[in-house]
Parts: structure tokens; sequence; C-alpha cells
């Protein structure tokens, strides 16, 4: 090979691999996330109509768990799924209308407030707003 | 200018609480021209409870304050400073009666009176023993402030020091026969831990196992009833272990033998086991079943615990190397649910159960871990591909300067002989 092609080939080569190093993070970022996080503050938790009256869905919030009840005259409200004891996931109780803990039997109201065991503080509560398919929850501001 | 009678009555009637400031108060023009403990209560009453609620000197001491002679001020009805012996009494006057009380708080409890003479003290006071604690050794006197302001003397956070106070008080205890370490443990233990670092006023303090106003020590038959208040799954499953029937034959209290009573510490895997510090060696000796399913039990939680703690760092690290890892610390949220769960499971003694808990969160912990090593490795890809573009990068600029360099040549080259190259630096 002439030592003008080797630098022909040499250049294109290296051109390639720049504009592919350079495109790899922009495409990596341009691609949807998996979870339909709007910012840190909002989520879409539920679309309308996925959840029965009574029942409730942990969804994802940030790295935490969030919990969105559908109560049994169909208000929607939205809590943090984390215990205030030791930071266990909280479950919906049906038949008591409360969420409790599977660790330690915390008990809390759907207002968030500790009803029972030992977790020292009410779970936080979220804003909750219907918008078009999507239930949206919100940090409290 | 026209009078007009209406308008005067109703300012009048507007006016006349301010009215009442001013009026004399034989008690405090006095005992504040006085010195040391007679002056004290003075400026001590103007924070108190009472004060805010209209009360004066007369309502608890009687006496008539309207008047700056001592002989008529100090009337039939003056009572003076009650004895300690009777200071219960004296209290409970207004305390113990719900009509009183109704008057200023219809929800303040009216029941303390017959607590306190149910309690330790109440008992001794009445035997004739005036060492013991009566309301105002809690509470204070002149300066009481509301139990929710912080700097009551029974708000949570100080409630601590306000028993302290003489059950610590060596000398003070001395025939009574009972430690006076109780206040030192306390502090070091997971509740005052709660209380003081978290600031969370919910953690119990003394009243909350001994009782405020009946304060008793609980016998050894309810101290699982006092856990149990706030710790009613960890009661629940000892209830049902093979430990229930032997401690109570033992005549042990259930919580007390393990954890202990005032200085409870944060309860870990290491209480569990056969090794040094771990409490099952208290009572099985090597060799027994009991030892034997102590070191099971603390191989399968350690198993879990390391595997947990393993990709918890996993997902750290790959979190500080910028990958986004929220999926798999959510997932891992569920796993710590489980890990926890299995912990208490162990008051419960149940083998089976543990041992299905444990297996399904490694189950689930398996998933988290594979999703943890992703991110790592993704993490090292971008490290890799940051050296191997600055590389190309570098090589870019090489081939870049050569390719000028040649095509200056071939230009020169073409131009022939004669033609002067680019001036030289």
């Amino acid at each position: 090979m002439k030592r003008r092609s080797a630098i022909d080939l040499f250049l294109g080569g290296s051109l390639i691999a720049t504009v592919a190093a350079f495109l790899y993070p922009v495409v990596r970022y341009l691609l949807p996330p998996k979870r339909p996080i709007i910012s840190q503050d909002t989520v879409v938790a539920a679309k309308t109509g996925e959840l029965a009256p009574n029942s409730a869905k942990v969804f994802r919030f940030g790295t935490a768990p969030g919990i969105l009840v559908n109560t049994p005259d169909g208000k929607l409200v939205a809590l943090s799924a984390v215990c205030t004891h030791l930071t266990c996931t909280v479950r919906f109780e049906a038949e008591t209308e409360t969420l409790y803990c599977p660790c330690h039997n915390g008990r809390f109201d759907l207002g968030g407030n500790v009803l029972s065991g030992p977790p020292p503080r009410p779970l936080e509560t979220f804003a909750v707003a219907v918008s078009g398919p999507d239930i949206v929850v919100s940090r409290r501001r | 200018m026209i009078f007009r009678p209406a308008r005067f009555l109703a300012a009048a009637a507007l006016f006349a609480p301010l009215l009442a400031f001013g009026q004399k108060n034989g008690c405090i023009d006095c005992h504040s021209q006085l010195d040391g403990d007679l002056k004290a209560p003075v400026a001590a009453f103007e924070a108190d409870i009472h004060r805010e609620f209209g009360l004066s000197c007369r309502d608890c001491h009687g006496g008539n304050p309207d008047t700056d002679d001592i002989a008529l001020a100090k009337d039939k009805s003056f009572k003076g400073a009650p004895a300690k012996a009777k200071i219960p009494l004296f209290c409970g006057g207004c305390h113990a009666d719900p009509a009183a009380m109704r008057t200023y708080n219809p929800a303040l409890r009216t029941d303390q009176l017959s607590q306190y003479e149910t309690s330790r003290h109440g008992k001794l006071l009445k035997a004739g023993d005036t060492k013991v604690a009566v309301c105002t050794d809690c509470h204070g006197v002149h300066g009481i402030l509301s139990a929710r302001m912080p700097k009551s003397t029974t708000f949570p956070w100080n409630i601590p020091q306000t028993c302290g106070r003489c059950h610590a008080d060596k000398g003070l205890m001395e025939g009574y026969r009972i430690p006076t370490d109780q206040l030192d443990e306390y502090m070091a233990s997971v509740h005052a831990k709660a209380l003081f670092e978290k600031k969370d006023l919910s953690a119990p303090v003394c009243n909350d196992c001994h009782g405020n106003h009946g304060a008793f020590p609980p016998a050894v038959s309810s101290v699982a009833s006092v856990c149990r208040q706030c710790h009613a799954a960890a009661g629940e499953l000892f209830g049902k272990s093979l430990h229930k029937k032997a401690f109570d034959d033992m005549g042990v209290g259930e919580c007390d033998a393990c954890h202990g009573n005032h200085k409870i510490l944060p309860p870990s895997t290491a209480m569990i086991g056969t090794a040094d510090g771990a409490v099952c060696i208290q009572c099985h000796d090597e060799g027994s079943r009991g030892f034997k399913m102590a070191a099971d039990l603390r191989r399968t939680l350690d198993g879990f615990t390391s595997g947990y703690s393993e990709v918890e760092g996993l997902l750290s690290l790959a979190r500080r190397k910028g990958v986004e890892v929220g999926d798999a610390e959510f997932s891992l949220q569920d796993v710590h649910t489980t890990l926890v769960s299995a912990e208490n499971l162990t008051h419960g003694l149940d083998e089976a159960e543990i041992a299905k808990t444990v297996a399904e969160g490694e189950k689930a912990l398996l998933g988290v871990r594979t999703a943890a090593l992703g991110a790592v490795k993704e993490g090292r890809f971008r490290r890799q591909g940051l050296a191997v573009t600055t590389a190309i990068l570098a090589l870019f600029a090489v081939a870049l300067a050569l390719k000028v360099r040649r095509m200056g040549r071939t230009r020169r080259d073409e131009a022939g002989p004669g033609v002067p190259g680019p001036p030289s630096s």
C-alpha cells in the first residue's frame, strides 16, 4: 500500500470512529427512557381505569416506591410507600382501607397518619391529577 | 358632642378585661419585695400555664390579694403552701374535678390523682414516705408549662432527666433497693437515639413504659404487653414461638430477656447465633438443638444480608460512575422489605417460614444483582469508550496533520522547481 493511501485510510477511519464516538452518547440521550417520568417531582403512576375501586398500585417515584390507591368511593390518593420506621415498602389492605408495613406491622390511614406500630412519622402524601389517559402524581410544594 | 349611653356601655364592656389587668394583687406586690424562695414564685408564675387561663395566687393558695395588710390577706380562706404529703390532694382539688376542669380544658383528663394513688410513688406517700415524687417534683411549682411546650419538664425529651433527677441520685434512692443506672442505660438505647438524634417524639421515654401518674415498674408478665404497644408484630410472632412457653416456665420477661430493658440497643443479626455477643447462648449450650438452630439461623440470615450488601455496593459503584440505576434501586427496595421481614420473623423461630422468606428474597436479589452487574459493566464500557475515543481523536489529529503536510508537498511538487514554499517560522 502506498504511503498516501495509508494516510487517507488512517484519516477516513479515524474520522468515522470520531463521528461514531460522538453519535453514540447523542443517540443514547435522545432515545426515550423506559419509564414515563415527567420530572423528578412528577410521574405518570397509572392509566385511568387501571385501578379497580378499593385497590392500589405501587409505582416508582424517583428511586423510591409510591403507592396509588383508588378508594371504594373512587377517590385517588397517592403517598410515599416507604415506611418511616425501617424504610420497608408499605402495602394496601382493602379490608381495613389502610396501608400496612409487612416488616413490623406499622399501620397508616390513607392520609398517611400513623395508626399503630412503630413508625415515628406519617407517610408523605402526593398530589394526584388526571391528565387525559394518565394519572399523574406530583410532590406537593 | 352627643352622649350616647349605648356606645359608652359597649366600650366599657370591651375594655373591662383590660382594666382588670390594673387590679391590685397584694400577693405579687408583697412577694416581689421579698428575697429568695419567697420572691421566686413572682417571676416563675409569669410563664405558668395557670396564669394563661386567668388563675391567680388566690385560686390555689386562698387569701385576700386585695389588701396590703398581711394579717387581712391571710384570712380564713388562706391555705398557704401545702405540706408535701398534701400536694396531690391540693392539685387534685381542681385536676380531679371534671366540672372544674371542663371550664378550662374539657379534653384534659381528670384521673391523675386516682392514678397517682395507685402508683409506687402514691402508695409510698400514703405510707408516710415524703421523699417520693409528688406533682410538683415532675411538673414544677409556679412555672408549670403545658406538656406540649419543649421547655416543659414533662415534654418527651425532658422526661428522662425529670425522672433521672431522683432515680439517678444514689443518695436519694438509697433505701429503696433499686438501681440508679436507668438514665445512663436509657441514654445509650435505640429509643434515646431516636428521640434525641432523630427528634422522634414518638420514641418511648420513661412514662411510656412505666406510666406517668400511675408510674409503677411493669411486672415480668406485663413487659411484653408494654413493648407490644409499638412492636405488635414481633410480639405476635413471639407468642406463637417455642420460646413463649419456655420463657413463661422460667418466669423470664419476653422481650427484655434478649433486648434488655432500659439499655435496648439497635437490634442486629449479631444478636442471633453462637458467637460472642449472641443472646441465644445465654440459654442454649453447645451441642443442644437450640444451639444448632441459632447457628443455622445466623448462617441463613448472614448469607442473605451479605448478598444484599454486595448488590447495594454494586449499585452505589454504578451510580458513582454516572450510570442510571433507578430501576435496580427500586427493585432492591422490595428485597430490603423482605430482608427486614425475615429478620423480624426470627421472633417466631419458624425455620421453614424464615427459609421461605429468605429464598424469595434471594431470588429477587439475583435479578437485581444481574442489573447491578450490568450497570457496573456499562460504567466500565463508558470509561473504556472514553479512553478509546480520546485515542481515536488523537490519531485523527495526527492523520489530519500528516494529510495537511502531504497536501502542501503535493502542491509544491505540482508547481515545479523555483516556486518558494511557505515561509518557515
